[in-house]
């Protein structure tokens, strides 16, 4: 199987991940977080030249977030995801930068820093504004724990038309 | 009252706005999000004369939270939001968000979906070509073109309103197939026509822009990358295909009817704005052949969507726990979606990948240095940067 052959050639220089086949031309790997950079160092050797995204996903009942880099190989056509965890105390969610490897990451990570609070180290662009305001700072709206109801009702305070109990809305 | 321009510079100072002379010689300039050509996009662009010393690009103004909002609503509420993301082609977001959700549920698409699917992604890029060819005249200058794009789109539009009640954002493509059935035949007699017509309008186009002097000139050996540069900044789609990759997700990464499907990849080589433009002039030509097969193929018959008890309540309509990576190719790059799914009856998290966010930031800001302040437009729109895609 093609996407096994793949999997293999990789794991044998790398035997601190995990990999397994998803379907046709998907692959997955797992990755701890302190060898991510020596991972995808590999895989850019291994042909996967495009990276397509970074994906945060909170998940606060295992007190982690779960970041997924989505990567493409134009020689091989598979896609590959690597995840890997990381603690999602926003002090304690440090990752490593990629950018010198794929410079494109450097968006990406400014991406995850603006709505999660992940904060990369060696990223020269990471307290630059990005999509949010100076005013949403700090929030990190896509956390789970992000309350949106009661912030908008804070900050558009026209908006809170509830009457009395708190039941209905009022036009 | 004549206000004299130090007592300006003064007020501005004072409320913090620093848009004036650097020194002799540069001064600072915000390009959009006013202005035509960035569309709700801003550049601050730093000039020397009328020469780009340094960029940098400034998103956001479109940002409306999708991804989060979209964890707050039944999977399929979600379609009438989320293809909202890409202004242009918005049966792209549907598609990909609906195949993302079939393949965690495991379902197996009826051919007649299939083959509906694919029309409709079709139709999407030669209206989204033909948008784009709008902007591109405008920004060069040529005007009628424009003004012909816009009304020969405006035949796709109700082709679309026939199909799916709606001109501009269908909510067409479900999880499941589609949400309603081709009207009738003679529905595919007029998309059949339209195709016709628009083939025969191709070569007034290239008289008009793809062959006339001005585009040359304007054009050529501006915005120059080189492979190696595109695909280190993770260029997707016509872009990258103009500085000598044949990638192409659907060929790639088939889905759907492609894998049956024939028709070329255009590759140049040359990597600057004309070359970009004429991969998609090129492969305007080639999406109106695929649709000429498809109807050759007629939609085969049986429904249209998948047959199962699930999708007769929707709003309890759930999905297994897992995930599911999907992408298409659009008319800006790859389009991919990521949907985590815990098994309730709402998403647990989905990301969208809009190609602009590699080609939009990075990119536009290293490609604009040293460019003149008129070529900043004719860059944009070779790029075809889209800025909703990167606020979502």
């Amino acid at each position: 199987m093609r996407e096994q052959a793949i999997i293999d050639g990789i794991l044998t220089e790398a035997p601190y991940a995990e990999g397994k086949v998803r379907r046709e031309r998907r692959v997955e790997f797992k990755v701890p977080a302190d060898r991510i950079r020596d991972f995808l160092k590999l895989l850019r050797e291994k042909g996967f030249e495009l990276m397509l995204q970074i994906t945060v996903v909170d998940w606060p009942k295992d007190g982690e977030y779960e970041l997924v880099y989505q990567m493409w190989s134009i020689e091989h056509r598979t896609h590959a995801m690597v995840r890997t965890r990381i603690p999602r105390e926003l002090d304690k969610a440090r990752m490593p930068t990629v950018r010198d490897i794929y410079p494109v990451a450097e968006t990406y990570e400014r991406d995850a820093h603006d709505f999660f609070g992940v904060y990369f180290e060696g990223n020269e662009k990471m307290e630059m504004p990005w999509i949010l305001d100076d005013t949403e700072q700090g929030l990190f709206p896509y956390r789970k724990d992000f309350d949106m109801l009661a912030y908008v009702k804070k900050k558009y305070m026209i908006l809170d038309r509830f009457d009395e109990n708190k039941d209905n809305y009022v036009i | 009252m004549m206000v004299s321009q130090s007592e300006l510079v003064k007020e501005a100072r004072e409320n913090g706005m620093d848009l004036l002379p650097l020194d002799k010689d540069t001064y600072e300039l915000f390009f959009g999000p006013q202005h035509m050509a960035t569309e709700n996009f801003s550049i601050i662009l730093k000039m020397d004369g009328h020469r780009v010393v340094k960029a940098i690009a400034n998103p956001g103004f479109l940002h409306r939270g999708f991804e989060k909002l979209a964890e707050l609503r039944p999977w399929h509420t979600n379609i009438a939001l989320l293809l909202r993301i890409c202004v242009p082609e918005p049966d792209v977001p549907e598609a990909i968000y609906s195949m993302a959700v079939d393949e965690i549920i495991g379902w197996e698409l009826p051919e007649r979906a299939q083959w509906i699917r694919t029309t409709v992604l079709e139709m999407a890029r030669v209206s989204a070509y033909l948008f784009w060819i709008m902007g591109l005249s405008f920004k060069l200058g040529v005007y009628t073109a424009g003004q012909w794009a816009a009304a020969y789109r405006e035949r796709l539009m109700a082709l679309f309103e026939q199909l799916t009640g709606a001109r501009v954002y269908h909510i067409y493509t479900i999880p499941g197939g589609v949400r309603r059935d081709i009207p009738n035949d003679a529905w595919l007699r007029r998309l059949r026509d339209t195709v016709e017509y628009i083939k025969g309008k191709l070569p007034d186009f290239d008289h008009l822009v793809f062959e006339n002097y001005i585009t040359f000139r304007r054009m050529e050996g501006i915005g120059v990358m080189d492979k190696k540069f595109a695909l280190a900044e993770g260029v997707t789609g016509p872009n990258i295909r103009a500085t000598g990759v044949p990638y192409d997700v659907r060929r790639a990464d088939p889905y759907l009817l492609y894998p049956e499907l024939d028709f070329e990849i255009p590759v140049l080589e040359d990597g600057d704005a004309l070359a970009r433009a004429l991969v998609r002039r090129y492969e305007l030509e080639q999406d109106l052949y695929i649709l000429e097969q498809l109807l050759e193929m007629g939609p085969p018959d049986g429904p249209y969507k998948v047959q199962d008890p699930k999708l007769k309540n929707l709003p309890r309509f759930k999905v297994p726990a897992g995930d599911a990576f999907a992408h298409v190719e659009s008319t800006k790059g790859d389009f991919g979606a990521y949907v985590v799914s815990d098994g309730r009856n709402k998403p647990y998290r989905v990301q969208i990948r809009g190609p602009s966010i590699a080609h939009g930031i990075r990119v536009l800001e290293q490609l604009l240095v040293g460019a003149r302040i008129a070529d900043v437009p004719v860059i944009l729109m070779s790029l075809d940067n889209c800025p909703p895609d990167i606020d979502r």
